[in-house]
């Protein structure tokens, strides 16, 4: 009876974290303008936390809830809705509704006097409530419903500003290309659907599941009664693939997120860095069993090139939040690669630490736009906020933020006592392992990591360099004139929040090792890894020696002003350009289906309806053809007719007269005539 | 006379009703037909509300509900036999929501004229004639009754695009008709053929009766259009022959690519509610013929046929989104979008399957309230400024705060947003169609995932106009007079905009508010047509 109460106490509260948000979205959608303050949000996510705290401390590591209702049924099959309660579920609830509720209390100061701040907490409301229904979602339709919302909401984050061009055509960027990944989503489901009747996670991957969802017996994929050629197992696999590269853009479907740093910096904060660009790796996790080796090789290849080639970016970017919006895609690209390795847990605890470091870096951005802004329009109006060329020296003006954006800055580069520390070795250590077994060019894979990681710790330490160290450049010589202060504390709170959280005893009592991390304890570790001592040394000792001499180099070019290269270089501008895929993009594919697109219509124009209108023409010739037919042969034969009887009429009436000598004329010329046919019939 | 058959004629005395009434009390009119829409709407709930989701109907007709069957025509034609013509109705879950829908377009076409001021009389009777043929279309089961009611949607439309269209309105309504009636022209033939094909198991007559039709062994043996039977006409099967001529008729009405040419010319010039009848009911019309005619008739050449319809209907949803793409007229573009979104009712029907037809039904069901709602906000833009090129607005958001909300919504619920009802319709069409080959081998998988493109594409256009004609600077090609002329959404097309939102909504959360209805019926025609 108790377990019941529980039971019944946990789907209540499952169910408020993720309607209290949708209750808060519906209210503002109601009330409109007059929703200014964001109090009703707040007190929403509030409850999401305390309910999701609630049932993290229920359900962490201990037997999972599942519970669900019967949502529709088409023709005999029914379709479920319910929630999903395991580590998985519980871990992300936590996360995000912590975040969010910091980025909220963070939004009042930052967003504070915006005009249309009444939209901002209300889509803020509706992308809370999607992303917590996505984590708890059971089943796969459920999930993929959530998935688009999240998206659409982050859609109307990034317009937030729509006067904006930049800002309208970045959303619209951003939604199409996660649609490309629904597609993918979506196939995936159709796939499964078509395979095993249901699209319920807990039979379908769970641990002891009804059949293994990757079986594949003699070349053919088994599904529930029947079975299809194992390609299809490979492409339901990158088909999921797919959505989650989309959403959390990794090559090629990255190019949206830089873009997506249009909206508020509080947004980008919340949804593009710490949760629903993660909700690619954490579908990952979710279908993890349906990967076969092929889908996993593909998956470690792209996230390790893609977390290089975005780290590589970040060198030469010149935006603030451009630089953080890359570093979110290279360790995104961590992030998938540990899936692809098959360590999903490690992808989930680098997800954790990383959307605290990553928000918080975010929110210390936030500030300095903030105050950049504030002294732009005093000093140089029209200049951009976000150059970390313009910036400089501002530690001493907002010594707090720099501190903690420091803090930020150490747990990305993975120095330790910080929690990238031991997410990041974690991951590195296990992939140099994971490499090992297999021989060969999968090394490859652990190096470029590798690589990615120092250049990690050179990009952020140029970023906190250039912003709050060296020279500072707006009014260098008057430094009393700069209106620069330190963050308010509705802004600072969340962000020392943060910092504490960034660092190590938040994960493990014990700084240097990861494997006595909690959260860790939580994921099983796959059997096929084993532990490899030498790579346990090795690997941190590598990444901290590499990690300390490029931030030293940092700190001599940057903050010492001996900037030794080129900047006009290839590489230099091959990095700065992004690699030119955005353009390459724009011009080999944008270009290509728009003119197609022309094409199509000028042939429904000049083609089709060519066509009809060849057909309409051809009727109407034929019609007067007819007509023509109709007047002059068919009529005319009649009138004709008519006509020569009136002409006969006409002459035979000529020869009644009424002279004889006429008469006597016609008569002769009568036995002439039949004299003549004789003489001629008988000569 | 039953409730059904009510519905139906409800209309008519309405429309004697405006006819008896002289000009001078023109303003009653739209009055008079509000009346009556609303009346049937209600009747049309009701018959929703007591419709039994048990009994499938589909090729029995004593699982049909409400139906009422009275002799029509009885004639001897000596050694022809009897022609036998009834007046039968009934519906079944294959009808029943577009009963619901008909009512619900109706009454918002009705508010959608509430402005409209050229000869009143002929208008409002001639769409409550309309009304009463498109009720009677989705409830005859006499194949004969079937037609005349189908031609007689024929009529109305044209004079209604014809004289109340725009300027090329007389193009685009004989366009209309003459598509539509080359496509019914040789429906009759089939239907001649199909009756003396077919006997009445109990008097030995000859029948239009649709549901003797659908079972194999009311054919006479030997007869044109008997299964199995090894008569051909040029060549090709009879039967093949048959469902492909039905087909043709159907698919204008649909339409598919490519005969779709009239879609777009008609939805330009017709006046704003002619336009949501249009994309709201009558393209449904064409789905539902071939579902209930097509399918449950021809069976053997359906499953024939299947693939080709996939491959139509794949077709369709690309075609037509590319060419939305490329609109620059919004009503155009819409029009566009229609098409692109009637071709996954093609390709969910193709499929064969519960999910697939489940979702075909869905998404005609979504795109009656969906479209309905996207002409009517052309229309409000139109009626404000008299121009609906894309490219001489900018930045609405900023005049027309409300008006850009409704369009946002409208326009995401369009491209599938998830909690809209073209999302259940669009995924279970492509569900069913990416399940055909496991269960069925009808269609190739690739025929679904080269439809879901169109789910992309529509993102595409809809997202693009969003951004085009809504967001940015305010610059508007009328400059300081527009701005005064965009006026905010008034109450009466809040009425209309309000329960389209609210349908699509709660369809799109509660797919078991339809499917509940339609499931043993989509079952029925499944086992049908697959055996």
């Amino acid at each position: 009876m108790e377990q019941l109460q529980h039971h019944n106490f946990s789907i209540l509260a499952a169910l408020l974290a993720a309607g209290m948000p949708l209750l808060s979205f519906c209210w503002s959608a109601l009330r409109g303008k007059q929703q200014k303050s964001g109090y009703t949000a707040i007190m929403a996510i509030a409850i999401s936390m305390i309910c999701s705290i609630y049932l993290f401390s229920r359900y962490w590591n201990k037997e999972e809830l599942n519970e669900q209702v019967t949502w529709f049924r088409i023709g005999d099959h029914s379709f479920m809705a319910g929630i999903l309660l395991n580590n998985l579920s519980v871990l992300m609830l936590v996360l995000i509704s912590s975040i969010a509720l910091l980025v909220h209390i963070y939004s009042t100061a930052y967003m504070k006097g915006d005009p249309g701040i009444h939209r901002y907490w209300m889509y803020l409301s509706l992308f809370c409530a999607a992303m917590l229904g996505l984590v708890m979602a059971d089943n796969l339709l459920l999930m993929y419903m959530c998935w688009e919302l999240v998206g659409f909401a982050s859609y109307l984050l990034i317009g937030f500003w729509f006067t904006k061009e930049s800002a309208v055509q970045a959303n619209k960027k951003a939604f199409i290309i996660n649609r490309i990944g629904d597609l993918g989503f979506l196939t995936g489901i159709a796939l499964i659907y078509a395979q095993f009747g249901t699209l319920d996670i807990k039979p379908l991957f769970s641990n002891e599941p009804l059949w293994s969802v990757s079986e594949v017996v003699s070349g053919n994929w088994l599904g529930a009664g029947h079975q299809i050629p194992a390609v299809w197992l490979t492409v339901a696999g990158l088909a999921f693939f797919v959505g989650a590269i989309a959403k959390s853009a990794q090559f090629p479907l990255h190019t949206w997120l830089p873009d997506a740093m249009e909206g508020p910096t509080s947004v980008s904060s919340l949804i593009h860095a710490a949760t629903m660009v993660a909700a690619g790796v954490f579908l990952l996790a979710r279908v993890f069993p349906l990967f076969n080796e092929t889908v996993l090789t593909i998956m470690a290849i792209i996230g390790s090139f893609t977390a290089l080639m975005a780290a590589t970016i970040a060198l030469t970017q010149h935006d603030l939040k451009k630089i953080l919006a890359f570093s979110t895609i290279s360790q995104l690209g961590f992030m998938i690669s540990a899936v692809g390795i098959g360590i999903p847990g490690i992808a989930m605890f680098h997800l954790v630490t990383h959307a605290i470091f990553k928000c918080l870096l975010f929110l210390a951005a936030g500030v300095v736009i903030h105050e950049m802004q504030h002294a732009n329009q005093k000093s140089q109006p029209g200049s951009d906020p976000q150059d970390i060329r313009q910036m400089g020296g501002l530690k001493r003006y907002m010594p707090i933020t720099t501190t903690v954006a420091i803090v930020g800055a150490m747990a990305l580069s993975g120095l330790p006592l910080t929690s990238g520390y031991l997410s990041k070795d974690a991951l590195l250590i296990s992939a140099f392992e994971w490499a090992d077994l297999r021989f060969g060019p999968t090394i490859i894979i652990p190096i470029s990591l590798l690589i990615s990681s120092v250049l990690t710790s050179f990009y952020i330490a140029r970023l906190i360099i250039k912003v709050f160290f060296g020279k500072q450049r707006i009014y260098p010589g008057n430094p009393e004139k700069l209106d620069i202060r330190e963050a308010f504390p509705a802004m600072l709170i969340p962000m020392i929040i943060l910092g504490l959280a960034a660092l190590f005893p938040f994960f493990s009592a014990n700084p240097l090792v990861f494997e006595h991390s909690w959260l860790l304890e939580g994921f099983d570790r796959p059997e096929t890894l084993e532990r490899m001592n030498l790579y346990h040394t090795m690997v941190p000792a590598a990444v901290n020696l590499l990690g300390i001499s490029v931030i030293y180099i940092a700190w001599r070019w940057y903050a010492e002003n001996t900037y030794p290269l080129k900047t006009s270089g290839f590489l230099y501008r091959f990095s700065y350009f992004q690699w030119y895929i955005d353009r390459l993009q724009t011009d080999y594919l944008v270009r290509p289906v728009m003119l197609f697109s022309a094409a199509c219509a000028s042939f429904d124009r000049k083609v089709l309806d060519g066509f009809i209108n060849v057909v309409k023409n051809a009727g109407l010739w034929l019609a007067r053809l007819a007509a023509w037919v109709d007047q002059y042969i068919v009529d005319g034969l009649v009138n004709g007719i008519a006509g020569l009887a009136f002409w006969l009429g006409n002459v035979l009436r000529r020869s009644q007269n009424g002279r004889v000598q006429y008469y006597m004329l016609s008569m002769f010329i009568i036995v002439l005539m039949v004299w003549l046919f004789n003489f001629i019939v008988h000569a | 006379m039953s409730l059904l058959s009510l519905l139906i004629f409800l209309p008519l005395p309405g429309a004697i009703l405006i006819l008896l009434l002289p000009q001078s009390r023109q303003v009653a009119y739209k009055y008079i037909a509000l009346l009556v829409s609303l009346l049937q709407l209600i009747l049309s709930g009701f018959l929703y509300a007591w419709f039994n989701p048990a009994s499938a109907g589909i090729s029995k007709q004593g699982l049909y509900q409400f139906v009422e069957q009275l002799p029509w025509i009885r004639l001897d034609l000596g050694s022809l036999g009897k022609l036998e013509i009834d007046y039968m109705v009934g519906i079944d879950g294959l009808s029943l929501p577009f009963l619901f829908l008909t009512a619900l377009v109706m009454t918002v076409a009705v508010i959608a004229s509430w402005n409209m001021n050229k000869s009143l009389k002929g208008y409002f009777s001639l769409l409550l004639l309309l009304n009463i043929a498109v009720m009677g279309v989705f409830s005859a089961l006499d194949f004969f009754l079937f037609y005349v009611f189908y031609e007689l949607m024929l009529l109305p439309l044209y004079f209604l695009i014809g004289i109340w269209g725009g300027v090329r309105r007389e193009y685009a309504a004989i366009k209309f008709f003459l598509y539509t009636l080359f496509g019914s022209v040789f429906m009759l033939l089939v239907i001649i053929g199909l009756y003396f094909s077919v006997t009445n198991p109990a008097t030995g007559a000859h029948s239009f009766n649709m549901l003797y039709m659908m079972d194999a062994g009311n054919f006479a043996p030997g007869a044109l259009f008997s299964p199995g039977t090894a008569q051909s006409i040029f060549g090709i099967p009879a039967r093949l022959l048959g469902f492909i001529v039905l087909f043709v008729a159907f698919a204008i009405k649909v339409p598919i690519v490519p005969l779709h040419t009239w879609l777009p010319d008609a939805h330009v010039e017709a006046p704003t509610p002619v336009s949501i009848i249009l994309a709201g009911i009558l393209l449904k019309v064409g789905g539902y013929g071939i579902l209930r005619v097509c399918f449950s008739i021809f069976p053997d050449a359906a499953l024939q046929s299947a693939w080709w319809l996939g491959l139509i209907g794949v077709i369709s949803i690309l075609y037509g989104a590319m060419n939305a793409l490329a609109q620059k007229d919004l009503k155009r573009l819409i029009a566009y979008s229609s098409i692109s979104h009637m071709g996954f009712v093609l390709l969910g029907m193709a499929s064969m399957t519960t999910e697939g037809i489940g979702g075909a039904m869905y998404q005609m069901i979504s795109h009656g309230f969906l479209s309905t709602m996207l002409f009517f906000l052309v229309g409000v833009l139109y009626d404000r400024v008299h121009d609906r090129y894309i490219y001489n607005f900018r930045g609405l958001a900023n005049v027309m705060p409300g008006y850009t909300v409704y369009t946002a919504i409208a326009f995401f619920a369009s491209l599938g947003l998830p909690g809209f009802s073209a999302f259940i319709a669009e995924a279970f069409s492509l569900i069913g169609a990416f399940r055909s080959e496991s269960v069925n081998g009808l269609l190739p998988r690739w025929m679904a995932m080269a439809g879901s493109l169109g789910i992309l594409l529509s993102a595409a256009y809809f997202l693009w106009t969003l951004q085009r004609m809504f967001f940015g600077q305010t610059r508007l090609k009328g400059g300081d007079e527009w701005v005064k002329q965009l006026t905010p959404i008034s109450p009466r097309e809040t009425i209309v905009l309000v329960p389209m939102l609210v349908f699509a909504l709660l369809l799109g959360l509660m797919p078991g508010l339809v499917f509940e209805k339609i499931n043993a019926s989509l079952l029925a025609i499944v086992d049908l047509v697959t055996k």
